[in-house]
């Protein structure tokens, strides 16, 4: 009797852990692994989204004519350009500031504020607030560039650079959320290292390779991580900004599968696209969250 | 986003299903009794109550026009009740989309012309030729109108109105240069070069001033830009597809069609004549010298720049040509859809806001260019400057854009070819090779 207590008291325990579980699983289940099976599914027909009663079982067909389709492929090219630059600047940029804004000193608060506000305009706003500054004859930053007897620059009409328009207005939009996170990463470093290391006479640039990176590793691993998930992922400045154009320079692959399943109507080739895209994103991930195992412990 | 995309739709597909289960099975024992008699339901005495549902896009003055017509129209039949609902403009085609996918779509729904093949092609639509044939007087349609509306020998929408493009110039500009004036008869339109010749003279870049902007919204994303583009290319003798619709090979790539993008090309990189960025309001502000605009521009000029006058800081002429005249025509319509319990009703309702009454009191409030006759005949200021260009131009000149399920590749391909040629000053013949490939491949994904 001693020993069915316990067991009693464990399978109790279990049914109440499950029962507490069960309501947020089943939501999981319905509206993510459900909806993603189905979109398996139908990748591998010829799918109309407004008729699914034409809807054929084609096996890989879908996934075959994308690896050949030259637009799936260029917006494959346009997403990793956008994620390689975004990825590096936008960090070093949001560490920076937050390095800038760690200290104490009067109106500190301000700069935090200035720095986060982007953060908070929604990213339509932001958006069409671009593309007037970008305005190639009457835009507020080539008005400047006029200023400095520089040439003008047409973000949103030459296809060779409007990338890097909206690599910027990306970058300036998501900066101050990293600083934040940064900021936390910064104020968690205990303060005795760094006194233990001026005594030794390490100086700022030695301090910030030596102490402040290696213990940042963690934060570093978060904001690279969903940094990386954003930029790949990136739909809304696009369809705002350039509807992918100029000429298709801008076409993301976010932005490719929603053009191919609501304009093109062809839901299958859009799912296959998206699953494939997805499969990428997962083994990017995955090699991050490896790369980022951090050694040390603080 | 993909996820969420993806997510929200299957969500929709998942609720929408158990919607349609509940709605079908109430309205199924109402059917009996309602759609047999309903032709003739204009008495309106002891029929069941019908609700019928209607989407569309947003659009102010067009609502409120619509719902003058629905007061009207249920006095007239008390037993039909009609629920207008708005979607935003930009959302409006997504969400018609997916609840044609969930299965539970309004009876009817607001139709942008060049869609229809697509929709029809799924049977999401139904065909309306015998209620035109009945009492909707289809001969008083405008024929390139009924023509866009005709898909396999088939009517499936109702026109609200039309549309068209003409040349609007800075009055003022051209006197400042002592350029002559061009014709405001519809039938003496300029020539390409004779365009080209103004634009260039009137082309200021110390003063941001272009000669010439040949597409109304400049490069934009959507439908605008290719329902100009289009015209172009037809101007220039060119044509989209083969006549039976199957292939763009020999017909896309044709010398025409190479001649009509080099000029294309040339205005934007080499005359630098046009501007690759339009800003907001570049004509009435003096930004642009010739500019291309449609009839809604009247009252928006009149609205938002009184001091911007017709006849003395502007004018209007017929769309320019080359070496045949062609205009663009094709608008909003409504059509019935397949999965609509209450086709007969939903007729009615139609037919009261597109047919011959109905037109006038649109175009009344509206002001957009008339798709039938009568409302042409019943409006002096319809034979009159500046909107006789535009009323003539349409019986005369204008010329569908391709009736095809396969026109949202096509749109997308004029689109992209336009671009490149122009922005990205790309050569003609490997743009023209990719847009034909495009096409081609959009034809073949046509089940």
């Amino acid at each position: 009797m001693g020993i069915t207590r316990p067991r009693t008291y464990d399978r109790l325990e279990t049914r109440a852990a499950l029962l507490f579980l069960a309501p947020a699983f089943l939501l999981l289940v319905l509206f993510v692994f459900f909806p993603m099976f189905r979109a398996l599914w139908i990748s591998f027909q010829y799918y109309n989204l407004i008729n699914n009663a034409s809807a054929e079982w084609i096996g890989l067909d879908n996934y075959r004519n994308l690896l050949q389709d030259e637009s799936f492929r260029a917006s494959l090219f346009h997403s990793f350009y956008f994620a390689a630059v975004v990825i590096p600047v936008q960090t070093a940029i949001a560490l920076g500031l937050a390095l800038l804004v760690r200290g104490k000193f009067k109106g500190v608060g301000f700069f935090r504020t200035v720095y986060f506000l982007p953060v908070v305009v929604s990213f339509a706003v932001a958006s069409t607030v671009f593309r007037l500054i970008y305005n190639k004859d009457y835009g507020m930053l080539n008005a400047i560039l006029k200023g400095f007897g520089l040439p003008p620059v047409d973000f949103l009409s030459s296809p060779k650079i409007a990338m890097i328009g909206i690599i910027i207005l990306c970058i300036w939009k998501a900066m101050g959320f990293f600083m934040v996170v940064f900021l936390a990463g910064l104020n968690n470093i205990p303060q005795e290292l760094y006194e233990a290391a001026e005594v030794d006479g390490a100086g700022r640039v030695h301090r910030f390779f030596r102490i402040t990176l290696p213990l940042l590793k963690r934060t570093m691993a978060f904001v690279v991580i969903i940094t990386t998930m954003d930029a790949l992922k990136i739909f809304v400045p696009v369809f705002v900004t350039t509807s992918g154009g100029p000429a298709g320079a801008t076409s993301t692959v976010v932005f490719y599968v929603y053009e191919t399943a609501f304009k093109q109507m062809n839901l299958g080739y859009a799912s296959a696209a998206a699953f494939l895209f997805f499969c990428i994103v997962l083994v990017i991930s995955i090699i991050q969250l490896r790369m980022f195992r951090s050694d040390v412990e603080y | 986003m993909r996820k969420k995309l993806l997510l929200l739709l299957c969500a929709l597909l998942l609720s929408t299903a158990g919607l349609a289960a509940c709605s079908s099975s109430k309205s199924s024992s109402q059917d009996g009794g309602a759609s047999s008699s309903a032709p003739s339901a204009s008495a309106g005495g002891g029929e069941e109550p019908v609700e019928i549902t209607f989407w569309r896009h947003d659009y102010g003055p067009e609502a409120d026009s619509i719902n003058k017509m629905i007061a009207t129209f249920e006095k007239q039949y008390p037993h039909i009740k009609v629920k207008m609902e708005l979607i935003p403009n930009d959302q409006y085609e997504t969400k018609i989309r997916t609840a044609l996918a969930g299965g539970n779509p309004p009876d009817i729904m607001a139709l942008d012309g060049p869609t229809l093949a697509s929709y029809a092609h799924q049977g999401a639509v139904i065909p309306l030729d015998e209620y035109m044939n009945r009492d909707g007087n289809k001969d008083d349609i405008a024929k390139p109108v009924l023509e866009s509306l005709t898909y396999n020998g088939k009517i499936y929408a109702a026109p609200h109105n039309d549309s068209s493009l003409a040349m609007f110039y800075n009055k003022k500009m051209f006197e400042a240069k002592g350029i002559p004036l061009p014709s405001k008869n519809p039938d003496e339109a300029w020539t390409w070069e004779q365009v080209l010749d103004a634009a260039r003279k009137l082309n200021d870049p110390d003063n941001g001033v272009y000669g010439w902007n040949p597409t109304p919204w400049g490069f934009a994303g959507h439908e605008g830009a290719p329902y100009s583009e289009m015209t172009f290319l037809w101007q220039a003798g060119a044509e989209i597809l083969s006549p039976d619709g199957t292939t763009a090979k020999g017909y896309l790539d044709s010398p025409e069609a190479k001649k009509a993008l080099e000029f294309w090309k040339s205005l934007y990189n080499t005359e630098k004549v046009a501007p690759k960025e339009l800003p907001q309001d570049a004509f009435p502000n003096g930004k642009v010298a010739i500019h291309i605009d449609g009839p809604w521009a009247f009252s928006y000029l009149e609205t938002n720049f009184p001091n911007f006058k017709l006849g003395e800081d502007y004018d209007v002429a017929p769309l320019w040509k080359d070496v045949k005249q062609v205009t663009p025509n094709g608008s909003w319509n409504m059509a019935i859809t397949a999965q609509s319990k209450h086709p007969d009703e939903a007729w009615l309702f139609v037919n009261w806001v597109t047919g011959i009454e109905g037109a006038k009191q649109w175009y009344q409030d509206t002001k957009n260019l008339p798709a039938r006759l009568s409302t042409a005949e019943a409006f002096p200021e319809l034979q009159q400057y500046p909107m006789n260009i535009f009323v003539e131009q349409s019986a005369k000149y204008a010329k569908p854009r391709p009736v095809t399920p396969a026109y949202p590749a096509i749109s997308e391909a004029i689109r992209l070819l336009f671009e490149e040629v122009g922005l990205g000053n790309v050569d003609v013949d490997e743009a023209l090779a990719r847009a034909v490939k495009k096409i081609d491949e959009g034809i073949a994904n046509v089940k």
